[in-house]
């Protein structure tokens, strides 16, 4: 079973979502390590590295996710986290951003998968693709 | 000097705090006119109490608010505090409150009354001479509520669950069920003057698909630790769920099981009022659709038999209301309550007997809980699920439970987790939905329901 340390990045309260997010996984059969709203970069690594997760999800809804996950790259290569598939979704921008723009972007941070306003199944079936391909 | 008075001379002395005469404070409210205690009309009332919800930085603009708010003939005034002060951020409340008085602009989402002080804040409140409620989220609310009855409000809503599960991830749950117990313990002090002063839960919870059984067991809960440190008069409250019949059911029941609990309790001598909420979810950004789903409720909010109603605007979608809209939305409420007669009395047994089944056995739970307080045991009821609220982002709360909608648009369960639902009543809960064939087709109807008036 492929564990997932899932949560909502920064100063962002939208539970509803992370709490959908965590029922589709789930769902889909991942052990999911959900660590909710409020959530620092740092507090992610963190979890990954204790659960040897295969998959860090993190979501953001309020847009302000670009600040907080500018460090990724170098958290990643500090912490050898070399086999862990990193992903972000949600609304990634604060106020209009497009998608040519975004997922460059976020890449450069060091995400392997953005997605920027795309579906939840949408997002999690192409999420599932990648991992298949990957192994 | 009791332990209780030590502790509240240190927590009200606070440099951005007015400076605390307990003697001169208890005169007040001794000598109080009745007029500003919801417990008074309670007892008197004849219909549905209206109050809407209100807050601005200054004291010009917050008695400007009271101003419009009289002339629409309201039944209670509201006070929402900022959320600076909330967070027990009084520095910051003082600087924002500063930089609104300056530039004529809001910078807080509310009445920063801890930097107002009592002397100040009770002139308005004496002036309008109506009940005041005090609307915030405060976990830590001790010097807040101080402030608060020492300026002639006399409705103090939240409580330990209620203000914490849906709004904090991380405050601990242990100090804030300690913080309200002072609260209610100053409350029923002071109710020993002049009339009771009242105080009210916060039923909505999320207000995200919530199931009436839970509401139903926080509210109960709330009730009896306020009961057990004397307070003689209180409010549980509940919101707009989706369903009438389920909003009935859950207001038949609610009435019920808080008499019968509150008696258990030695609160036989306790007046129990019933608080109903508009809807709570999301708005339709369209305000004429909003007026209707306003209307709609003050209808249910009728045949709920609520005591109370609180009531949104038309501006719900956009943020704070203007007074004028805020105003304007008590008049239509007024209005529709006024012209609405003829209510009939609706039950239905078998839903009835369900949810009170399922309360009873939760409620249950709690009480076999080992612990030797009250407030012990329910700490760890949460602590183990057995207690659950949907959507909260509370680290402490388990999430565990999902509930969907079923054809009528009540809200069933169909995963309990840990709740201790008697086996039949979750078969009755399954019985009532038919769930779509895929996991995913699941959630996307968990996210339609959940924004049910869109």
């Amino acid at each position: 079973m492929m564990k997932v340390v899932t949560g909502v990045v920064g100063n962002d309260i939208h539970v509803v979502a992370n709490r959908l997010i965590d029922i589709s996984l789930q769902a889909r059969g991942f052990e999911v390590f959900n660590l909710g709203v409020n959530t620092s970069l740092e507090e992610f690594i963190d979890a990954v590295v204790e659960t040897d997760a295969d998959i860090l999800l993190i979501s953001s809804l309020n847009g302000e996710a670009e600040g907080w996950c500018r460090d990724l790259q170098f958290l990643r290569s500090e912490y050898e986290l070399k086999d862990v598939t990193f992903v972000i979704g949600g609304n990634l921008a604060v106020g209009e951003a497009k998608q040519s723009d975004i997922i460059p972007k976020y890449k450069s941070y060091g995400f392997d998968l953005v997605f920027h306003q795309i579906d939840l199944n949408t997002g999690l079936d192409e999420m599932e693709r990648y991992m298949r391909e990957k192994q | 000097m009791s332990l209780l008075q030590k502790e509240r001379d240190v927590i009200t002395r606070n440099e951005y705090a007015d400076s605390f005469d307990f003697d001169e404070i208890e005169h007040f409210i001794q000598n109080a006119p009745k007029e500003l205690f919801i417990s008074h009309h309670f007892k008197k009332r004849n219909g549905v109490l209206v109050q809407p919800r209100g807050g601005f930085p200054t004291y010009k603009k917050m008695f400007a608010l009271y101003d419009e708010f009289m002339k629409a003939d309201i039944d209670v005034l509201p006070l929402t505090i900022d959320s600076n002060t909330r967070l027990n951020d009084y520095a910051m409340a003082k600087k924002m409150l500063a930089l609104s008085e300056e530039n004529e602009m809001d910078m807080l989402n509310g009445y920063p009354l801890v930097n107002h002080g009592y002397r100040t804040t009770r002139k308005m409140i004496t002036h309008f001479n109506k009940p005041v409620s005090l609307r915030h989220g405060t976990p830590d609310a001790r010097l807040l509520v101080e402030t608060a009855l020492a300026s002639g409000i006399f409705e103090i809503e939240g409580g330990p669950i209620t203000y914490m599960l849906p709004y904090s991830k991380n405050f601990p749950l242990d100090k804030a069920f300690l913080y309200w117990k002072y609260v209610d313990k100053v409350c029923a002090k002071y109710s020993t003057l002049n009339e009771p002063i009242n105080r009210e839960s916060f039923g909505p919870l999320t207000a995200t698909l919530v199931p009436p059984c839970i509401v139903i067991v926080i509210q109960l809960i709330e009730m009896l630790l306020s009961i057990e440190e004397g307070v003689k008069s209180f409010s549980v409250s509940f919101s707009q769920n989706g369903s009438m019949m389920q909003d009935i059911v859950t207001s038949n029941v609610l009435k019920k099981l808080a008499r019968e609990y509150a008696n258990m309790f030695g609160g036989e001598d306790a007046i129990i009022n019933l608080v109903y909420h508009q809807w709570m979810g999301a708005f339709p950004r369209n305000k004429e659709l909003s007026d209707s789903l306003i209307n709609t409720n003050t209808v249910i909010a009728a045949m709920v038999r609520a005591d109370k109603i609180i009531i949104k605007t038309r501006d719900e979608a956009f943020g704070i209301p203007t007074m004028q809209c805020n105003a304007q939305s008590v008049a239509n409420t007024k209005y529709t309550l006024r012209t609405l007669k003829g209510l009939p009395a609706i039950k239905d047994e078998a839903e009835e007997e369900n949810l009170e089944l399922e309360v009873r056995a939760i409620m249950d739970a709690v009480f076999n809980d080992p612990a030797d307080t009250l407030w012990r045991k329910v700490f760890n009821t949460i602590k183990s699920g057995l207690i659950d609220v949907p959507f909260s982002p509370h680290i402490i709360n388990h999430n565990a439970v999902i509930t969907i909608r079923d054809d009528e648009g009540n809200i069933r369960i169909i995963d309990k987790g840990n709740l201790p639902l008697p086996e039949r009543c979750f078969a009755y809960e399954k019985s009532k939905v038919t769930l779509p064939p895929t996991q995913t087709e699941v959630i996307n109807k968990i996210i339609h329901d959940i924004g049910a008036m869109l």
